[in-house]
């Protein structure tokens, strides 16, 4: 037998001596002291890696709270806004309520659901219908003055025809000179006071209002103000642009009112 | 001189062993360290590289003495064994012996321990550990080549 299988044999034969010796005595455990110096090594290991790792498991703290406030930013910019559009809606109703004490022949207030899809007319779609008591021409505020007037009743809406609209007309006067003429709409944003007489002094910046000689409109009712007086070239009557004071992208609620008996 | 650089690459090799684990388990580099030796080396010095391997392990362990300083000395004269003898050396076989010595590493030191003392694990367990570790040590055969190839 060779020398190495000998000593392969020994080997074998000395570790299960050793392990037959040990299995019903105390164990041998001769370099047991060791595990003091590996237990050292490990410490020394376990604060290396922690000087290393220290400063990255901080970063990767900070990145996750630093997600979690913007997450939490997020949130409370939502709610914020949230809060701020309840208190816009809030301002609304309530100049709505004061509307509704200054207005005598206040009917009910409507929101607006819509816009007309045809981009030529300037229409609104409002909330109530002839279900509510809606009835066509009834006048149409918002607490800057006049919006326009009900031009056709369903049973659950009703169309605004804007101030602004081309088929739009109602008798008006100058607030401060009295003077009478028919306000108009353009079809965009300012209207036409029409037939004014040339001798009447009108200035800009006049506020017109409702005459209430068309038997329609309420007399008394804002419109809007002279924002241009053409003189030249005039014949009989005034060229007279007016700035409503009602911005039609910005209605939301509006106030209806009943003529009077 | 190289008994001493022996001993410091066993201390590194077991705090490495102590500090990292692969699905809990603790891979088995002690046997790689032993299969080197007995790659590098011949027969005899192979086992008694291994042997000394085994009995710091045994010790550190807190177990009996014996163990592994079976299993870790017969590797070393068995990788030795199967190079000289057997196989000519290529990264393949590399990585196929050190799994099968891995595993029959495992396999000595589990069953002394539950023949001579009391079974660690339940055998399915234990068939599981010990083919895991010698699957991650695969990758290691690679790089255990004897001496005379280059």
């Amino acid at each position: 037998m060779p020398k190495q299988r000998l000593l392969l044999l020994f080997f074998i034969i000395i570790s299960l001596s050793l392990m037959t010796y040990q299995s019903n005595r105390h164990h041998l455990l001769p370099l047991k002291s060791l595990d003091h110096v590996l237990n050292g090594f490990h410490e020394i290991k376990n604060s290396l890696k922690d000087s290393i790792t220290a400063p990255f498991k901080r970063m990767l703290l900070r990145e996750e709270e630093n997600s979690k406030l913007k997450a939490e930013i997020s949130r409370l910019l939502r709610e914020q806004q949230s809060y701020r559009e309840t208190l816009l809606e809030n301002n609304k109703l309530r100049e709505l309520l004061s509307l509704k004490d200054r207005e005598h022949g206040y009917f009910a207030s409507a929101r607006v659901i819509a816009r007309d899809t045809d981009q030529w007319s300037n229409t609104l779609i409002l909330d109530k219908g002839s279900a509510d008591g809606i009835t066509k021409d009834m006048t149409v505020l918002t607490d800057k003055g006049l919006a326009g007037k009900i031009t056709e009743v369903e049973h659950s809406y009703s169309y605004l025809l804007l101030l602004s609209d081309i088929n739009f007309s109602a008798a008006a006067r100058v607030q401060d000179t009295r003077a009478e003429g028919v306000i108009s709409g353009t079809g965009f944003r300012k209207c036409q006071l029409k037939y004014v007489s040339s001798e009447e002094e009108v200035k800009k910046g006049a506020v017109i209002i409702t005459s209430g000689l068309d038997s329609l409109f309420p007399p008394g009712i804002p419109i809007g103000y002279i924002s241009k007086v053409n003189k030249k070239d005039i014949g009989i009557f005034q060229d007279i642009e007016v700035t409503p004071f009602v911005n039609n992208n910005k209605i939301e609620y509006v106030a209806l009112i009943k003529k009077e008996q | 001189m190289i008994y001493l650089l022996w001993a410091a690459i066993i201390f590194c090799t077991l705090i490495i062993q102590g500090s990292i684990s692969l699905f809990d388990i603790t891979p088995n580099l002690t046997a790689v360290l032993a299969c080197y030796a007995g790659v590098r080396g011949k027969e005899i010095k192979g086992m008694f590289l291994g042997a000394l391997i085994g009995i710091v392990e045994d010790s550190l362990s807190g177990a009996f003495l014996g163990p592994n300083l079976l299993s870790k000395g017969l590797i070393g004269y068995l990788s030795s064994f199967v190079y000289s003898r057997f196989f000519v050396w290529t990264p393949l076989l590399g990585m196929i012996s050190i799994s099968v010595l891995t595993f029959i590493d495992g396999f000595i030191v589990f069953m002394s321990r539950s023949l001579f003392d009391k079974m660690p694990v339940g055998i399915g367990t234990a068939v599981f550990i010990i083919a895991m570790q010698s699957i991650a040590n695969a990758p290691l055969g690679i790089l255990l080549r004897p001496k005379n190839i280059q």
